[in-house]
């Protein structure tokens, strides 16, 4: 089936007003050679009948069984009912780039609201309305670093810098013919920072790191960014917003611009997007700063009033010379987002932090008291790395729970050890049951 | 005053040259929010990008006229970028830069010529 | 005067609620030294302050369900919720990017099936799913291009040709992917110049960036010609498929002579706006560039994370999910013929819209146009009147306008888009309203210099915004 309004008859009225005889003739342009033949057979499907393939296709995916311990980059947690009475409503769902201000004022005034709430986690100046995913914004912000030390072309990257997101950020860095220099981890985890010494120097144009890094563990962000402010080098932290929570703010750290993904704030893991990445800075750094911003001003009644604003660096205008060419921002997932971090608010968002926290330690103090040996004591968040003296994938799947990612794929250095994520979702009788699983494999 | 095709105007004072851009310029952009200055010390050639000019619907690069090194920039536009708006000719300069070739001035355009292809 | 969130808010209210709690959990302490110290100032709101506030912003919102949008460029087309009922199933919505293989089946074969689908539509051989954006999508054609030249050790290939009405997106992302950009006239018929192409294609010429139909909304008959000339220099043709609804299942980007391409799926597939993303650029591409596609990829009910030839990640996992399975939705309800009559449809209504329009506005281009057509709404600026202002006084009269002021190369530029959603009706129905715009811009032009009038705000000082930014609470 189709949604197309006309009936044949409108359509032949259509077709009489043009001054043609057939739909045909609206095609002339294509050569012959390039035409398709029309298809005879309507294999399109009922609203029905998609519905039940997809339950069909849904329930290929036995996943949801399992008990998920997985995170990495995409957290499970409790997404508040009302995240979806707000995304789905027309006027946010249907409507488009708010490029005629006056017609989108509530899009305009709720990405406001989401720069705010960005602003509020991290303690920084300024925020925009989002980008793709925590990795893209890594990358942005790096290049955002290298056109505000144009005359530098290193950066340094921490290696507990999650894979992907260093993956994504080499495409980035790629036709700048950057020089990429990689900070080694130590065994326990946590970033070398007698390398970051030796080599952050005035040559460096940013560097970037991630606390909770991919192990989970905080790393000693003061340190580098004291280190990096000697040589005027901008430091980007990317980070789990919910961290801030209860965890110092970039703003606190000294950082210069803030980087990660919001997606534990409202969205679902929906196999991996879409996802929001979050990107805030100090105020003199603003006009660098890639993707939309929303900005408060006034009608001609002096009303307020809000709009996209600093345009002129983005690629409708600037074109080749643009900051970026992101034209989308994530909207619709950034306003999942904000409710999501909104519902918590002043008071839920320290405590929805503080559990994940404190199960996390559960489960890690747990295995540690079982002789299992983890990372990070208790500089963690709400994952940890943890090693397994065999595999045990298969043990815990056949108990139906997902225990971990494995690290052997990212770091050979651990190869025996999986990243265990642990959120609010966990209640004390599924992480004992982790816990009696865990203990049977010795 | 001279003038370049890219309506960038020109004036001469020993091997101190003030440039900022023209009228007709101004009027193509509307109204100016932000000016990004070079940084005093840079040395241009002529032709290169010196500055860019935002107004909020778009972005207009200005290009020095002649090569030299930016000795002074009009440190007033940070706050008043309208005063590009308002005497783009004058008070609204954009900056000063010690040249290196006496030659490339001649080369420019006169008013009379600029005025003539750009009325 | 319209609040933001942050100033209802109201010392001790709260809407959450969480978990269970256990008395094990509690004597856990994270580390005192690593404490954030800083207030944390978000505000404090009960649900329903929350509910009330994000609905009374939706009402300041136009969007498809509740006004005629014909945007160009951005083919608004009715967003079915029968989409949104199927991304929300929770097999689907609660599976975790790193799940084992054989938990996530139904997933990977919606990818490796939707790939399938998209490549014959647009007559390619292999793709991807991951891009996040159509944007990001012509990145990662551009990559891949790119890895091409390097693969043959031609590093001679630095440029990319981009028509000089080509969308903003187009030489941003050519100069993010380090190629100089080379643009290309249109000639005075809306077409490309062929002679201009001839001069400028060169073995420097890693490729060149086109949309057809065009952004002017005509189809390049010599679009064959075109490929031709740049392939016999060396050089590949990325098709930007933003303007791909009008020749669904009528032509094929890949029978014309394109290498790669990116498909908006928010665009031709009716994934949601919402008011601006999340969006989804699938890529496409025919066997030339097949092995420089990114990872992840689904073999056989497998994920490829690693590839020798691969271009590597373009996104943090497999790319928008939630999105691109909506598309999937949408292609499988329509079918082949119900794609091809979206085609049919589209180039209909604009062309109807274009006969009616054309007897108050100038219409620079009077050949058939594809699914939408340019206004050049120049005659009655002697009345002071600009087409920002003809947009305004739509919106009074419940329409969103048209997208103004692009393309770049035609003086008061309304691009107009109608999709195959709308009926006869609509599109009388916004004639009308234009015919009665234009009798007031006779009568009473100040009405139209000073709209919309009807809004939740007048026009809005952009001027201040921009140069004093207040962007936060």
């Amino acid at each position: 089936m189709d949604f197309i309004s006309n009936t044949d008859a409108q359509n032949g009225e259509m077709l009489a007003a043009i001054g043609i005889k057939s739909i045909d003739e609206l095609f002339e342009a294509i050569p012959k050679h390039l035409k398709v033949k029309r298809p005879e057979i309507d294999d399109g499907m009922s609203e029905y009948d998609v519905l039940r393939l997809m339950e069909q296709i849904a329930s290929h995916n036995t996943y949801s069984q399992y008990v998920n311990y997985l995170g990495a980059g995409a957290y499970e947690h409790h997404v508040p009912a009302l995240v979806g009475a707000i995304t789905g409503k027309s006027e946010f769902l249907t409507s488009y780039t708010p490029y005629q201000a006056e017609a989108s004022q509530g899009m305009l005034q709720l990405i406001f609201e989401f720069q705010s709430a960005i602003c509020a986690l991290t303690g920084l100046d300024v925020s925009n309305a989002s980008l793709y995913d925590g990795a893209s914004a890594c990358g942005e912000a790096l290049l955002m670093s290298l056109r505000l030390r144009k005359e530098r072309n290193k950066v340094l990257i921490a290696s507990s810098v999650h894979p992907h997101y260093r993956g994504v950020i080499t495409q980035y860095l790629e036709s700048h013919h950057t020089e990429i220099v990689l900070i080694p981890i130590k065994k326990d985890g946590q970033l070398d920072l007698n390398f970051v010494n030796d080599h952050l120097d005035d040559k460096t144009a940013g560097v970037l790191l991630q606390s909770p890094n991919f192990f989970g563990i905080m790393e000693d962000v003061k340190e580098i960014t004291s280190l990096a402010k000697q040589n005027d080098v901008l430091t980007i932290l990317c980070a789990n917003p919910l961290a801030y929570g209860i965890y110092a703010t970039p703003a606190e750290l000294g950082v210069d611009i803030a980087v990660g993904d919001c997606q534990p704030f409202g969205l679902p893991l929906n196999f991996g997007g879409p996802y929001v990445g979050y990107m805030a800075c100090r105020q003199e750094l603003v006009r660098q700063m890639p993707g939309r911003i929303i900005g408060e001003t006034v009608d001609t009644k002096g009303r307020r009033g809000f709009v996209l604003t600093l345009q002129a660096r983005e690629q409708h205008i600037r074109r080749e010379k643009a900051t970026s060419n992101i034209c989308t921002n994530q909207a619709l997932a950034a306003l999942a987002c904000l409710i999501g971090i909104l519902w918590y608010g002043k008071e839920g968002v320290p405590k929805l932090a503080l559990t994940n926290y404190q199960r996390t330690q559960y489960l890690k103090q747990g295995l540690e008291s079982a002789g299992f040996q983890t990372l990070g004591g208790t500089r963690v968040f709400n994952e940890f790395a943890v090693k397994f003296p065999k595999p045990v994938l298969n043990h815990f799947r056949y108990h139906k729970i997902e225990p971990g990612v494995s690290l052997e794929l990212y770091y050979p250095q651990f190869k025996d050890f999986l990243l265990v994520a642990v959120t609010e979702t966990k209640s004390q009788e599924q992480l004992d049951h982790y816990l009696s699983e865990a203990k049977e494999i010795i | 005053m001279k003038y370049t095709e890219s309506h960038e105007w020109v004036e001469l004072q020993n091997d101190v040259a003030t440039v900022g851009v023209t009228n007709f310029a101004q009027k193509e952009l509307g109204e100016i929010v932000y000016v990004e200055l070079p940084i005093v010390g840079k040395h241009v050639k002529a032709g290169e990008e010196a500055a860019v000019l935002e107004s909020t619907k778009a972005a207009a690069d200005v290009y020095s006229p002649l090569s030299g090194t930016i000795i002074e920039v009009n440190k007033l536009l940070n706050e008043s970028s309208e005063l590009i708006n308002q005497s783009p000719e004058s008070n609204g300069w954009l900056f000063k830069l010690q040249i290196s070739d006496n030659k490339e001035y001649d080369n420019l355009m006169d008013s009379k010529a600029y005025l003539a292809k750009f009325k | 005067m319209s609040k933001t969130i942050f100033e209802k808010s109201q010392k001790g209210q709260h809407a959450f609620s969480l978990p269970k709690e256990s008395r094990a959990f509690l004597s856990f302490h994270p580390p005192q030294e690593l404490l954030r110290k800083q207030p944390l100032e978000l505000p404090e709101i009960s649900e329903i302050d929350l509910t009330r506030h994000f609905s009374q912003l939706a009402r300041k919102n136009m969007g498809i369900d509740t006004h005629f949008y014909p945007l160009g460029s951005c083919t608004m087309k009715l967003n079915p919720r029968i989409n949104e009922v199927c991304a929300a199933l929770p097999g689907f919505s609660r599976t975790h990017p790193l799940a084992p293989e054989d938990a996530v089946q139904g997933n990977l074969s919606i990818i490796s099936e939707l790939i399938t689908l998209l490549s014959s539509i647009c007559g390619m051989t292999a793709g991807t799913l991951v891009p996040n954006a159509g944007a990001q999508g012509e990145f990662t054609g551009l990559k891949m291009i790119f890895a091409y030249h390097r693969k043959r050790n031609d590093n001679k290939r630095t440029e990319i040709l981009v028509p000089d009405n080509a969308h903003g997106t187009n030489p941003a992302t050519a100069a993010m992917a380090g190629y100089t950009i080379v643009p290309i006239r249109t000639n005075a018929q809306g077409d490309m110049d062929l002679d201009d192409l001839r001069k400028k294609a060169s073995e420097t010429t890693a490729g060149l960036m086109l949309t057809n139909p065009n952004t002017l909304g005509l189809f390049s008959p010599l679009i064959s010609e075109i490929a031709k000339i740049v392939h016999e220099k060396g050089g590949l043709l990325y098709y930007d498929g933003a303007n791909l609804n009008p020749i669904l299942n009528i032509a094929r980007p890949g029978d014309m002579g394109f290498d790669v391409m990116h498909i908006n799926l928010h665009k031709t597939f009716s994934t949601p706006h919402g008011g601006g993303g999340p969006g989804s650029g699938p890529v496409l591409c025919n066997d030339k560039l097949k092995e420089f596609l990114p990872v992840p990829r689904v073999e056989n009910n497998k994920i490829i994370w690693n590839d020798p030839n691969s271009i590597g990640l373009m996104a943090s996992f497999h790319g928008n999910f939630a999105i691109y399975l909506r598309a999937f939705v949408y292609a499988k309800m329509h079918g082949h013929l119900g794609l091809r009559r979206i085609g049919e449809q589209s180039v209909l209504n604009a062309n109807y819209l274009k006969a009616k329009l054309s007897k108050i506005f100038t219409i620079p281009f009077p050949q058939h146009c594809m699914h939408e057509f340019v206004i050049q709404a120049d005659n009655y600026l002697d009345k002071n009147i600009k087409a920002l202002d003809i947009a305004k006084r739509l919106l009074d009269y419940g329409v969103h306008a048209p997208t103004v002021y692009f393309p770049l190369i035609i003086k008061e530029c309304m691009l107009v888009e109608p999709t195959e959603s709308e009926s006869k009706d609509t599109l009388d129905q916004f004639v009308h309203i234009m015919e009665k715009i234009v009798e007031e811009i006779k009568t009473n032009p100040t009405l139209v210099q000073t709209a919309p009038h009807t809004m939740s705000v007048t026009r809005l000082d952009e001027v201040l915004a921009a140069k004093r930014p207040i962007l936060k609470h």
